[in-house]
Order: structure tokens, then sequence, then C-alpha cells
């Protein structure tokens, strides 16, 4: 099995990220891809889905706060879902979850960040 | 009579590569629940032992892959010790600053949160150098409670 696959599923204008496996020094770069591209595609409301993301190391925490400013300015936001314990428990430790919106399931997230989508 | 011994250590010696982190993980989770560590407890070690290799390869290597990094799990009553050595650039615990997190939330940047895992995480982050063998080394220790 690959370190990291990552699936991308577009709901209205959310992309939905879900990572399954390790995102490590390793693999970070197919995340960061991951996310520029829907950046790139003008697509700035950016759900990850956590419920396969086995652990998160720092550089896919740096990942994504690369990404944070430039999804804000352009009115959109990068969301969490689905966390496992561990995988919150990095966000939690580092206080990064006063800087994201972090949701038990991901129809919760969907319905924040596009409210007129019914769930 | 022999010795009664009161600890257990082995040794893994590694590629500088990135590739290999997931090994490494692997171990020291595996490890932490030997030792006696609680689910929650070894993946945070394991988080912890990713940091501190990964600093190894892409700091002290410099993304060189061509060199060896050493690790040593120790298993004692009170404690999960793993020390980590290379012979790369090394770092003295005196010249650490861990960032302040509330800090970091208002002025977000990448780099800068793997120490502060590895502090927050492990009950001991130590670096020191051997001016004898020229290696340099980072021990985490997880403390049994």
């Amino acid at each position: 099995m690959a370190d990291l696959s990552i699936a991308v599923r577009h709901i209205g204008d959310v992309a939905v990220i879900l990572p399954t496996g390790f995102i490590n020094a390793h693999t970070v770069r197919e995340f960061e891809e991951a996310l520029e591209g829907q950046v790139q595609q003008g697509r700035y409301k950016i759900l990850l889905n956590c419920k396969d993301l086995n652990y998160i190391s720092s550089a896919g925490l740096g990942a994504i706060m690369g990404l944070i400013e430039t999804v804000r300015e352009n009115d959109g936001d990068i969301l969490l879902s689905n966390l496992q314990e561990n995988v919150f428990a990095i966000f939690d430790t580092l206080g990064f979850t006063q800087l994201y919106r972090v949701f038990g399931e991901e129809d919760q997230a969907l319905a924040a960040v596009a409210p007129e989508r019914k769930v | 009579m022999a010795a009664k011994v009161d600890h257990a250590q082995f040794r893994l010696v590694i590629p500088s590569q990135t590739r290999y982190l997931n090994l490494v993980t692997g171990l020291a989770k595996r490890a932490s629940l030997v030792a006696g560590l609680d689910d929650a407890t070894a993946a945070k070690v394991s988080i912890a032992v990713d940091e501190a290799v990964t600093n190894v390869i892409l700091h002290a290597y410099h993304g060189e892959g061509e060199h060896s990094v050493e690790l040593e799990l120790r298993f004692t009553e009170k404690a999960l010790e793993i020390h980590i050595w290379h012979s790369g650039q090394g770092i003295r615990s005196d010249q650490l600053v861990l960032p302040d997190p509330k800090e970091y939330i208002k002025h977000p940047r990448k780099g800068g949160l793997g120490l502060l895992l590895m502090s927050r995480f492990m009950d001991e982050v130590q670096f020191k150098a051997d001016a004898v063998s020229g290696r340099n080394e980072c021990c985490l220790i997880k403390k049994i409670s």
C-alpha cells in the first residue's frame, strides 16, 4: 500500500479532499499539489475529510498553513472533518483547532461552508 | 549467577531518506506499546520520532540521501528512550527556540512546528554532541506512568 493516496470530490464549489494514509516529509509534496491544484482552479472552499488519515506531521501542517491566507483572501476557507483521535491531538496541541473550523462529520462541514446546499 | 538485566535495547540504522520514515514511525509506535504506553501516547511518540528523524534528514544532512541515521530504542522500567544519532550538522538544546503557538496562530507560516510537537509529545527532548566521535544525538524520552 502506498504511504499516501488522495481522492478529490467537488460538491458545488467545495473541494472535498480525502487523504488516505500518512502525510509526512516523504508524502507532503503530493498533498501540497492536491491543495494547490484546487486553488489554481479557483476553488477556495476546501474541506479536508480526514477519516482515513492515519497521521499528519508538521510537514503536512505546514502545507495547510501555507495556503490558508490565500484561500481566506478569496472568501474561502480550509475546513477539517472526521479527525481521528491522534490527528486531532496534533492539531489541538498546536492550537490549530482555534485557527481552523473542525467538524465531526463531512456533512456538518459542508452545511457550514455551503449553507444553501441541502444535506 | 547471571547479572540482572534491568533494561533492553536494540538498534536500527536507516539511510537518510524520507521513504523510510513510515518504517521508523511504525516501529516507534509498536515499541511504545511494548513498553506499556497506551495507544494515544504511542501515536504521539511515533509523531515525535517522525519529526526528529525528518529534522536529521532535511536539516542535519540537508536532504542528502547517502548518509545514515542510527536509532536505538531503550526499554527501562521507568521510560522508553529513543536515541537518534547522525553525523550531520548538529544543534544543541541551548540553541533551540521553540515557537510560541499563540504567536504562530497570529502569524501563520510554514515550518517551525516539528520541535514544538516533539517537546509537547515527549517528556524530555535532548540534543547532544559527542566531541570524540563527531556525531550528534537527539534523545527522546517518554516516561511510563
